[in-house]
């Protein structure tokens, strides 16, 4: 009795095991489940075109927030998104990385262009207007608080959700990468969605 | 006899107030793996750089106190930037927010470790692109230590 008991652990044991590797095919960032349409907007981009997300199916896209005059927190997501491109080889060409400005007034055409291009040179800046702009925080659920620094010049910072959205081949938005999330995983879970659309 | 014990107490004296000068004339103020993030937006993407139109940068660097006693990190300065302020970032209500820092606490044996997101010095208004691979100097001025200097890689 005692050795059938253990013989179904054992079994149950290497059952587990079997399945484990599975899992080793999850997503390491942030899932969103359900995954919901990912909303469409068109917004000026920093290469002079018009940027309409919906155009980019087929392809991963992975978007973020911020503004040039970020000494920190933008730079930081900017390289290792850059890093991450880097890291999938090939792969890198069905991403396309966006990155909207949370500050119109100061973030030109020209400005979103040349800081783009310092980290790498597919990557796209938007702009808009600030309604336009508004509305696509609206729908992905980005917050911004501005903060006048020095009241004399009016220098101010634009604080905002840091996130990476991970949109997928099929428009559907499926992974929130927090600020902080390594190069590593990034790579990971947009290779894991490079390959559900080869399916 | 009274008066050698007088002697020895002013010896004494005199050996411990030394050592404390010492200590403090050498505060161990060390400054490890300096780096700045590129920046490119000097001339904020036009030729005119106008300097409201300059952007802003970072350096980040680890300070170790390897003295006896806590030393504090006031101020800071670059030939790459209009000034240079403490400040830090940190996450609240979802949000990426930075804040700036009057003053930087190193307690004595400790160490405080700057990195994006975090603690960092923010370079305002770049006087020059920072490109990959060249060289800032930045100094700290330390309560104790006074300036310390730094090259600072960009990255």
């Amino acid at each position: 009795m005692a050795f059938r008991r253990l013989l179904t652990v054992v079994t149950l044991a290497l059952l587990w095991l079997s399945v484990g590797p599975l899992h080793g095919a999850e997503f390491r960032a942030g899932v969103l489940q359900p995954p919901r349409k990912a909303p469409d907007f068109t917004l000026k981009a920093s290469n002079g075109a018009e940027f309409r997300l919906s155009r980019y199916q087929g392809k991963v896209v992975l978007m973020g927030f911020g503004y040039t005059y970020c000494p920190d927190v933008c730079p930081t997501t900017l390289a290792d998104l850059a890093l991450v491109r880097k890291k999938l080889g090939a792969d890198a060409e069905r991403v396309q990385v966006i990155y909207v400005t949370v500050d119109p007034e100061r973030d030109t055409v020209e400005r979103l262009r040349a800081y783009m291009n310092a980290f790498d040179k597919t990557f796209l800046g938007l702009t808009g207007t600030p309604e336009q702009l508004t509305g696509v925080r609206k729908g992905y659920g980005v917050s911004t608080r501005k903060t006048v620094v020095d009241k004399k010049s009016g220098a101010y910072l634009v604080h905002h959700s840091a996130s990476i959205h991970f949109i997928d081949g099929a428009g559907y938005l499926r992974i929130m990468a927090p600020f902080g999330t390594s190069v590593e995983d990034m790579a990971h879970d947009v290779k894991l969605l490079l390959t559900e659309r080869q399916r | 006899m009274n008066g050698n014990k007088l002697s020895l107490t002013l010896a004494a004296i005199f050996f411990l107030a030394t050592a404390a000068a010492c200590d403090r004339s050498k505060p161990e103020i060390r400054l490890e793996s300096a780096w700045a993030r590129r920046a490119p937006m000097a001339g904020g993407g036009t030729q005119s750089g106008a300097a409201s139109e300059r952007g802003n940068g970072a350096v980040y660097a680890t300070v170790v106190n390897a003295g006896k006693t806590t030393d504090v990190l006031i101020a800071g300065a670059s030939e790459a930037a209009d000034a240079v302020e403490l400040h830090e970032s940190y996450e609240m209500s979802g949000m990426m927010m930075m804040r700036p820092v009057p003053k930087f606490e190193i307690p004595a044996g400790g160490k405080l470790e700057m990195k994006p997101g975090g603690y960092h010095l923010m370079l305002l208004r770049l006087k020059r692109d920072l490109t990959p691979g060249e060289k800032i100097k930045a100094s700290l001025t330390f309560e104790k230590a006074g300036q310390v200097s730094v090259d600072a890689e960009v990255r």
